[in-house]
């Protein structure tokens, strides 16, 4: 009852708090969840279109990479390989925008992009995701410093995807100078992939062959992304959380006086605690749960801003959310109760005179 | 009823009570007085616990203050005060600040005093909402309360004009009526005609 006597008529003071631990918690779960979500999308690009990757050997990320498209031929006269297609991965200057994504992917794969306007790209044609559509006009478009036809528009659920422009491979192989970028192998034998990618090592020695589940865990890019981003984000954390700590600490400070006549009054230094605990519960909590909702709001939003082109996704994890939660009352409570604590032994009367002072 | 042994107190290195003795009696009105800086403040708080003193040894109702085990409680039954500037708690009501302090028996007596003091329509005010006389009145009738032994007032009128210090001295000389101790401490010479016992300080010692 106190408890929120004391925030409701102190607005204020109870603002700047909700308020710091709100930005603080967003900021956490912004920068760490964005990061995820670019992260997943390549994953998921990756992962749903083959259970094998073939790339060149010794490349530090697959922009640069240039694997020989005479293999595919090869690696479908394999047993157990179901389908094979190969793709270019590159990104370059498309009409007015500065940069997207470029994907130029092999015939039997064009059909994996879901046509919802137009029909598929054939030489010097080119399909423009649904994101990159809406930013496009008319019927040709320049990509580096050829003018492609402009075929039709497809959907995707990666945004990633959506935001870039799909071509045949040929087109993209001299664009960017290359064969392919990476093969993606699907084989009828999931569960035993080891031998496929024994023998598809064998094909060439200029080869890195690796299921997609261990490509992913072990691509340097996604080790670079997450390694940035886990230190920018725990520097967020850290900073947010010293934020709260701080702000619940001036706070307390500011009242020592009150405190002080408490303790004039007969009240217990548990009885000082016990409030304080719970305000700062309360309010802790209601700016958890107010930067929950608002980062979820902005992070369903992200990949419906045009201009961001879809590269901006990001979802929630539930460890990630538990984590925060927990340091961010954790955090909240050392920051009020300590100096609370402290406070409490003084003598009354000096605490009324600190609090004047 | 208070009897303080040899105390003497420290800020710091610099000594304010020098080696007091002083014994108080059940039922008395004590006018403490001197000048500012005397030790008179710092003296009523080692008397009335909201201060421990550097030295020395303080007994209330017979009982050493440093033996108490509980002194919150203690304090909560048998002391009230009131402060020069009211010190009630601003985001409490009139009547929020009074149950605050109130033991839990005493709870249902807040409108009766409130009523006595003449304050009753002042109850869901906030201490914001209501002049400094009135503010002063919810002070004092915070510390009659729980009925306590002994009120200690520190300058309770030093920011009233004369109207309202008089209505204070007379409340807390109606308190002492119904045999409650009162222990004073001001510049204003009209509590004397209130008071039964004069203690004049002077440089941290009693003249």
């Amino acid at each position: 009852m106190i408890s929120f006597k004391a925030l409701s008529k102190n607005p204020f003071k109870s603002f700047l708090i909700f308020s710091s631990i709100t930005i603080a918690v967003m900021a956490i779960f912004l920068i760490s969840s964005v990061s995820q979500g670019v992260i997943g999308m390549y994953s998921k690009m990756i992962k749903t279109d083959g259970d094998i990757i073939i790339t060149q050997k010794g490349i530090a990320d697959t922009f640069f990479s240039n694997v020989d498209l005479g293999l595919l031929e090869k690696i479908n006269a394999l047993a157990h390989v179901k389908s094979s297609y190969a793709m270019i991965v590159g990104a370059s200057p498309v009409g007015h925008l500065p940069i997207a994504g470029i994907y130029g992917v092999s015939k039997n794969h064009l059909n994996h992009y879901k046509l919802f306007k137009g029909h598929y790209p054939k030489e010097g044609q080119v399909l423009l995701g649904k994101t990159i559509a809406k930013q496009l006009h008319g019927r040709t478009v320049k990509i580096g410093n050829r003018r492609f036809r402009i075929a039709g528009a497809y959907k995707s659920d990666i945004g990633f995807e959506e935001g870039g422009v799909v071509m045949n491979i040929k087109d993209a192989g001299e664009l960017f100078s290359r064969s392919a970028s990476f093969i993606l192998v699907s084989t009828d034998a999931p569960n035993n992939t080891d031998a496929l990618v024994e023998k598809i090592n064998k094909l060439d020695d200029e080869i890195s062959v690796k299921t997609t589940q261990s490509f992913v865990k072990e691509y340097n890019q996604f080790k670079i992304i997450e390694n940035s981003s886990l230190v920018i984000s725990s520097l967020a954390f850290v900073m947010g959380l010293m934020g709260i700590a701080s702000v619940m600490s001036m706070i307390v400070n500011s009242r020592k006086e009150e405190f002080g006549i408490m303790r004039a009054l007969g009240k217990s230094r548990m009885f000082i605690i016990k409030n304080l605990f719970f305000e700062t519960l309360i309010m802790s909590f209601s700016a958890y749960l107010f930067a929950f909702v608002l980062s979820f709001l902005i992070l369903e939003l992200l990949p419906h801003i045009d201009t961001l082109q879809g590269y901006m996704s990001g979802s929630l994890s539930w460890d990630i959310s538990l984590y925060v939660l927990a340091s961010t009352v954790v955090m909240a409570l050392m920051g009020s109760l300590i100096p609370a604590w402290i406070a409490a032994k003084t003598d009354p009367v000096l605490l009324i005179n600190q609090g004047c002072s | 009823m208070i009897k303080a042994l040899n105390i003497s107190h420290f800020y710091g290195k610099e000594q304010v009570l020098y080696a007091l003795d002083l014994e108080i009696k059940k039922g008395e009105f004590v006018f403490l007085s001197g000048d500012s800086g005397s030790g008179k403040s710092t003296l009523l708080s080692c008397l009335s616990t909201l201060l421990s003193p550097s030295e020395g040894e303080l007994f209330l109702e017979g009982q050493r203050v440093d033996d108490i085990v509980d002194i919150d409680t203690f304090r909560q039954n048998k002391i009230g005060f009131v402060f020069q500037f009211h010190y009630l708690i601003n985001y409490l009501s009139v009547f929020e600040n009074i149950s605050l302090a109130a033991l839990q028996d005493k709870k249902p007596n807040i409108n009766a005093l409130l009523k006595e003091l003449g304050i009753l329509d002042l109850a869901s005010r906030y201490p914001n909402e209501i002049s400094g006389g009135q503010r002063q009145r919810v002070a004092v009738a915070r510390a009659l309360i729980n009925e306590p032994i002994v009120i200690f007032a520190d300058e309770p009128t030093g920011s009233l004009d004369s109207r309202n210090s008089t209505l204070v001295y007379e409340l807390l000389s109606k308190a002492r009526e119904k045999g409650t101790t009162v222990v004073l401490a001001s510049h204003d010479l009209h509590v004397q005609e209130y008071a039964t016992q004069m203690i004049k300080m002077r440089d941290g010692k009693i003249q």
